[in-house]
Order: C-alpha cells, then sequence, then structure tokens
C-alpha cells in the first residue's frame, strides 16, 4: 500500500488507479465556472482585490506542475511569479467567460519551455519537496522500491514523444480534464486522447511486472 | 505548496506595475490602432491620396470597399480569441494568414468582370516596385499597433498569429494603396499590391516569434 503511495506522490498520481480517462472527483468540469474564473472576471473588471483570489486558486496547482518538471524550488518559484505577472498584465483583454486554468497552465508551460532551453535542470529536489502526502515514515526496503519505480517511470516517459509525454503529465499528474489539456496544448480532445493512451500503454508495457507487484501489495 | 512569502512576492510585483482594468483597457487600445493608422493614412495622403487616375469610378469604388471589408474580417478574425484566451486553433489562424491576400486577389478579379477595361496593364516596373515599397510601408504601422496590443500574451502559436496579424496589417496597406494607384491589372495589382501582403505576413511571423511570444525572464 505504502508503494503505491510513495508513487503518487513522487510523481504518478492514479497510475495504477484505473483507465487513464476515467473521470476524476477533482478535475474541473470544461464548463463549470471555476473561483479562478469568477475572481479574474472581477479582476479584469476593476475590483483589484480579485487577485489574491486568482493567485490563490492558481499557484498551488502551478508551483505542483513547475516544481515536477523543473524539480528546482527557486525556478519553479520564479516561473509560477513570471506567470502570475502574465495574467495579471492580461486584465484588460481577458475575455468573459473564458476559462482561467487551462490558460494559466499554457503559460507557465510555454515560460517552462523556454527556461529550460535557456539552461539546465540543475538542483534536483528532494523527496520531501516532492511530496507533501505520505501520511507515515516509509521503511527503508519500500523507499528504495518506490524510488527504483518512479526512475523506471521516469525513464519511460522520457524516452515517450514530447507531445505524448506532456498530455500524459497534465491529465494524470496535474488533474486537467482531456478537454482543458487540449487547450493547454492548442490540440485537439481526440489528439490528447490519443497521445494519453499512448504514453499509458507505453508505461504499462514497459512496468508490467512492477505494476503486477503493486497491485499484489495493493491487494 | 508555494511558500507564503511567494505570494507577497507576487502580489507586492503587481502592485508595483499597475495593469488598467477591461474598460480602460479598450480606449487604450483604441487609441493604439488608431495611432497605428495614422502613419498609413497620412503616407498614402503624402504619395498623392486618393484617386481614380485613370480606373472607373465604379469600379474603383467598388473594389476600395470590398478591401476595406476584407481588411476589416480579416483584423477581427485575426485578433479574435474567439471564447478563449488562447485563441483559435491553429487552421483558424493559418486561413487568416492565407486566405486574406487570396480575398483580396478575387474581389479585384471580380470586380474586374464587370469592369473589362480595367484588365489592360499600362504599368511599368517602377510602378511595381513603388507600389510594393509604399504598400509594405503602410502595413508596418497597424503591424505595429498589433504587436503592440498583443506583446508578449501568446502562449500557444506566436508565430501564427503573427502572421495571421501580418496579413490583416497587410489588407489595410492594399486599401491604401487601391485607393491611390490607377492601376488595375491583375499583373500589377498581384505584384504591386498582394506581393507586399504577403511579405508583411512573412515580417508578422517573425513579430510573432520575437514580439507576441510568452518569454521567460531570468536573472
Amino acid at each position: 500500500m505504502y508503494l503505491a503511495q510513495r508513487l503518487d506522490a513522487l510523481r504518478y498520481p492514479g497510475l495504477l488507479a484505473g483507465p487513464l480517462l476515467r473521470s476524476r472527483g477533482k478535475r474541473l468540469s470544461v464548463t463549470a465556472r471555476t473561483e479562478a474564473d469568477v475572481a479574474m472576471e472581477a479582476y479584469a473588471g476593476g475590483d483589484d482585490a480579485a487577485f489574491g483570489t486568482v493567485y490563490d486558486a492558481l499557484a498551488p496547482r502551478l508551483y505542483g506542475y513547475l516544481l515536477r518538471q523543473t524539480r528546482d524550488r527557486a525556478r519553479a518559484e520564479d516561473l509560477v511569479q513570471q506567470t502570475m505577472l502574465h495574467i495579471h498584465r492580461a486584465r484588460a483583454r481577458f475575455i468573459p467567460g473564458a476559462e482561467v486554468t487551462p490558460w494559466a497552465f499554457a503559460i507557465a508551460r510555454r515560460l517552462l519551455v523556454d527556461s529550460l532551453r535557456r539552461g539546465r535542470r540543475e538542483v534536483l529536489a528532494t523527496d520531501d519537496e516532492l511530496d507533501g502526502r505520505a501520511d507515515r515514515r516509509p521503511s527503508a526496503e519500500e523507499l528504495v522500491q518506490a524510488r527504483e519505480l518512479a526512475t523506471r517511470v521516469e525513464g519511460v516517459l522520457a524516452r515517450l514523444p514530447q507531445s505524448q509525454r506532456a498530455a500524459f503529465e497534465l491529465i494524470k499528474n496535474e488533474g486537467l480534464s482531456v478537454a482543458e489539456a487540449a487547450q493547454v496544448l492548442g490540440t485537439t480532445v481526440a489528439a490528447v486522447k490519443l497521445r494519453a493512451h499512448r504514453a499509458y500503454e507505453a508505461l504499462r508495457s514497459a512496468l508490467g511486472d512492477a505494476l503486477a507487484g503493486f497491485e499484489r501489495e495493493k491487494s | 505548496m508555494p511558500p507564503p512569502e511567494l505570494r507577497d512576492r507576487v502580489l507586492a510585483a503587481v502592485r508595483a506595475e499597475p495593469m488598467p482594468s477591461r474598460v480602460s483597457g479598450s480606449r487604450r487600445a483604441a487609441v493604439v490602432l488608431a495611432a497605428g493608422l495614422l502613419p498609413s493614412v497620412a503616407l498614402s495622403v503624402y504619395v498623392g491620396g486618393p484617386s481614380t487616375a485613370d480606373r472607373p469610378v465604379g469600379f474603383t469604388v467598388a473594389v476600395t470597399l470590398a478591401w476595406l471589408g476584407i481588411a476589416a474580417v480579416a483584423t477581427l478574425a485575426a485578433f479574435s480569441r474567439g471564447t478563449s484566451m488562447l485563441g483559435r486553433p491553429a487552421s483558424y489562424r493559418l486561413a487568416v494568414a492565407t486566405f486574406t491576400p487570396v480575398a483580396l486577389l478575387a474581389a479585384s478579379l471580380v470586380a474586374a468582370l464587370f469592369w473589362p477595361e480595367t484588365l489592360a496593364d499600362h504599368s511599368t516596373m517602377r510602378d511595381h516596385v513603388v507600389c510594393i515599397v509604399v504598400t509594405f510601408v503602410c502595413s508596418l504601422g497597424p503591424l505595429a499597433a498589433f504587436a503592440v496590443l498583443r506583446r508578449r500574451s501568446e502562449p500557444l502559436m506566436p508565430r501564427l498569429t503573427g502572421a495571421a496579424l501580418g496579413a490583416a496589417a497587410g489588407g489595410w496597406a492594399a486599401v491604401t494603396i487601391e485607393l491611390h494607384c490607377g492601376h488595375a491589372a491583375p499583373d500589377h495589382v498581384i505584384a504591386g499590391h498582394l506581393l507586399p501582403v504577403a511579405l508583411v505576413t512573412l515580417v508578422g511571423v517573425l513579430v510573432g516569434d520575437g514580439v507576441l511570444a510568452i518569454r521567460a525572464k531570468h536573472g
């Protein structure tokens, strides 16, 4: 059980939880107005104080995404700040009724790609930075197994085409809906479904034995 | 979770860089667009101003109105993000960039069917060159205005957005030269009036990459 939690916390929540495209409770409906949407609307309309709510609604998810991608706390913070400033600068251009979350992730992703092009991943975050959810101390053996599996998952993902990896990570790690991920990546829902499915299949075929081990342990 | 001091930092940065709300932003956009069109109009007046020259008045009016409509539609299409802050699909932006000069040519040819005498070509290479230069220069003002309004705001496909905006700017410049130039033969229209629209579309690609795209700041 613990190994599954570790895997979840390290990078790949929901990997063992069922079909890739299954609806998840925390996902946002494409049409539902989120707190961020409402707050940004108020901010664009002239309510200066609403930006704090926009920040509170977006920053934790953006930070988690950027920290997982950069493994560098300082860089993740810097990119969150830049993303929020881009959102702030678009105040007058904000379209009434537009969704904020996919837009924010698209800005963050663009900044991330631009940032990574200019530099290398430098500082590796500790596992504790990536994992705020483990509720008990692991045994040494569990920790080693979880790390090994996470390393293998990372290896498989690293070999995937960038488009498949991005679709998979946005859906599985960041909890975006398929439609939101499609917006972030500037492509169609069908294309994102296909890419994420292929990524999932590649992971499943490469990690079949390890996953079977996890499933045995979970049961 | 992002550290609490990041929130303070972001909100302090936002306060230090006040941005207009939607209402005052719209007024600013109107001023910028007017400022962008002004040099083009001034140049058009400087080189002779509106004139039918040897063309039938009905032909001149018809083509000018048609091109005016095409330029307006192209601008709305290039500028419109629809209901998403991430803008229209790639195919839409590509269509605006591609079909704007095609639509201008089609309108000119359709008008020529009703005034076949305009098909006779009396233009020289010098006429072509003058029209290319004037049209290209006239397009720079609107393109600069579009770039200012969309600066650092495109997380997805900035080059295609730039191309669409370039084609729209070229459309306005084509209107200004159409008001002035006395040559209506298809050869001259293609070489002198539409080739620069294609050129400024390519310039728009560069503007998209250099000005419209979101870039990470370092340091």
